[in-house]
C-alpha cells in the first residue's frame, strides 16, 4: 500500500501500491506521475520553492509557499484523494495538519 | 533542484520484492523410522515416529498416544506386511 503523509510543509510518499507487479501497476503509475509532474512544475516556476529526496519513495519539502506552489500541491492532493477513493486497498492518505 | 525523471513505476514493487503470503513452515518433527529392519533394540526404544498409523504395532511393540511405536522388550526389529496394504513393526527376542 502506498502511504501518503501530509504534514504542514512536507509530503512523504512511501510504500508500494501492490496493485500489480512492476510494469503493470497502474495505481503506482498514477501516483508516480502525479507526484513527479507536480514537483517538476513547481521547480519550473521556482527551483527554490521545493526540495525533494528519493529515499524509500519521495520526501517533498515545501520551502516557499508561492501561489503557484500552493495551487499545484493542492491539485496533487485532490487527485491523490480521488485515487484513494477508487483504490482504497492500494493508497492511504494520512493528514498530520 | 533538478527536474525529476518521470519513473511511472516509482511506487511499484519489483517481482520477488515486497510482501508474499507464503514463506512459513512449521518445525520439522523428524518423523519416520528410528530403527531399521533387523536391528537389535532395547526394551522401550522408539522404533517409528508417525502421525496416524502408517505402520501398526505388531508383536512386542506398543503404540504411544502420538502413534509412536516402541519396543516392549529387547530384541530384533522386523517390519512385516499385513494383508494387502498394511505394515506392522514387531520385535522378536534374539535366540
Amino acid at each position: 500500500m502506498i502511504k501518503i503523509n501530509l504534514k504542514k510543509d512536507e509530503i512523504i510518499i512511501s510504500g508500494h501500491a501492490f496493485y500489480e507487479e512492476s510494469g503493470k501497476d497502474i495505481v503506482c503509475a498514477s501516483v508516480s506521475t502525479l507526484a513527479i509532474a507536480t514537483i517538476n512544475a513547481i521547480i519550473r516556476f521556482d527551483s527554490e520553492a521545493i526540495k525533494y529526496e528519493e529515499k524509500n519513495g519521495l520526501d517533498i519539502k515545501i520551502l516557499k509557499n508561492t501561489k503557484e506552489t500552493k495551487i499545484l500541491i493542492d491539485n496533487m492532493i485532490a487527485l491523490l484523494e480521488e485515487l484513494e477513493q477508487d483504490y482504497p486497498k492500494n493508497i492511504k492518505i494520512y493528514r498530520e495538519v | 533542484m533538478e527536474l525529476l525523471k518521470l519513473n511511472i513505476q516509482l511506487f511499484a514493487h519489483k517481482k520477488g520484492q515486497g510482501s508474499t503470503k507464503n514463506g512459513r513452515d512449521s518445525e520439522s518433527k523428524r518423523l519416520g523410522a528410528k530403527a531399521a529392519d533387523g536391528e537389535f533394540v532395547t526394551g522401550g526404544s522408539i522404533i517409528y515416529r508417525q502421525r496416524g498409523t502408517k505402520i501398526y504395532p505388531g508383536v512386542n511393540v506398543g503404540i504411544g498416544k502420538d502413534d509412536t511405536l516402541y519396543a516392549k522388550i529387547s530384541g530384533v526389529v522386523r517390519f512385516e506386511r499385513v494383508g494387502r496394504d498394511k505394515k506392522q513393526a514387531s520385535v522378536y527376542p534374539e535366540d
